[in-house]
């Protein structure tokens, strides 16, 4: 390679990186982007499984019928994780709540709060700093009508250069009197990642 | 000495041409746009306005909207749309359906998220998406390379 040549590559490789950058960069990202970093369970996958199970939910014929004249009252069951993976799980259904209570079509009891709701309640009765008449009374909530469950579950397989990641999450809504879940589906995502030759 | 400074010149221009194709790799086009508005006919029977926009070349030899489709769930609002692929292999995409009420206002704005979508080959696939609300009225489904 005579001198010239060197020349050449050498200002192709150092223009190169100038103009496409090889600094750091730090900015906003779009909070509902679908791009895939990893196998690992990733915010775009919580935002699929909530809007699949809502919107399988309120469409579903017998639940239009029922929440067509009134509003259920539901509460959630923490999700049963047996993937590998430590999850906030409490964030997927925090999210299905959400987006349930934004449809109009049910209300929710938060048992989370429960404490906070008794510490509320004992000083509105017993600090006697609250007029009797508009203190709350205890033994006044509404118990649910049905109970939302969950499971969570991962396949996970790796042969070679290559990890193929299924995730499966099942929900299902309980008649807390009768004991019949009146709704269940399922939501699947697969992720597949492939290593290429030079690391990465 | 001459010919060693063209030369140092063409490769400052090749390599902006190839840091150039570079960024492109990265950028995402706006994709295709669907629209599908509720009106009523003289009748009183619920209609569906449509209209699809491309704004990407690329993606108008690769897919195609065959349908534009809405139904009711009760009070809420359901849309589905028909792709085609028009190419013969496997392609990525992602889509997203925004949502607006009957003045035309966004409901929940900003908060959509995008989907993947995979389309195999000469692959006719619907899509699918629920209002998130009762006072959803209009629908715009958006498709475009994934980012």
């Amino acid at each position: 390679m005579n001198n010239s040549m060197k020349a050449f590559l050498a200002a192709v490789a150092i223009g190169t990186m100038a103009l496409s950058g090889c600094a750091s960069t730090m900015q906003y990202g779009d909070a509902g982007s679908a791009k895939p970093i990893s196998t690992e369970f990733g915010s775009s996958d919580l935002q699929q499984i909530a809007e699949a199970m809502v919107d399988s939910m309120i469409t579903f014929p017998p639940m239009v019928e029922l929440t067509s004249a009134r509003r259920p009252v539901v509460s959630v069951d923490s999700v049963k994780n047996k993937s590998m993976q430590h999850i906030d799980t409490e964030s997927i259904t925090d999210s299905i709540r959400a987006k349930l209570i934004r449809s109009g079509k049910f209300r929710f009891i938060d048992r989370t709060t429960d404490d906070q709701t008794v510490e509320e309640l004992k000083i509105q009765q017993d600090s006697g700093l609250v007029d009797k008449k508009s203190a709350v009374q205890f033994g006044q909530q509404l118990g649910a009508e049905f109970l939302l469950t969950s499971n969570f579950s991962e396949i996970r397989q790796k042969a070679g250069s290559t990890t193929d990641v299924y995730y499966k999450f099942t929900m299902s809504l309980k008649n807390l009197k009768t004991g019949i879940l009146e709704w269940s589906d399922e939501k699947e995502i697969r992720k597949v990642f492939k290593r290429g030759t030079f690391g990465g | 000495m001459k010919q060693n400074r063209n030369l140092i010149i063409s490769g400052i221009v090749a390599a902006a041409l190839i840091a150039s194709l570079g960024m492109a790799g990265c950028s995402t086009t706006a994709g295709v746009e669907a629209t599908g508005k509720t009106s009523w006919d003289e009748q009183g029977a619920r209609t569906l306005e449509k209209n699809v926009v491309f704004n990407s070349s690329g993606l108008k030899g690769d897919i195609q909207i065959v349908e534009v489709k809405s139904a009711m769930a009760g009070d809420i609002m359901r849309a589905q749309a028909t792709l085609r692929s028009k190419d013969k292999d496997t392609l990525p995409f992602q889509y997203r359906f925004d949502w607006y009420d009957a003045a035309g206002l966004e409901i929940n704005s900003g908060a959509g998220s995008w989907k993947p979508l995979i389309l195999y080959g000469r692959e006719t696939k619907t899509i699918q998406a629920v209002a998130p609300d009762p006072r959803a009225k209009e629908f715009k489904l958006k498709i475009r390379e994934p980012d």
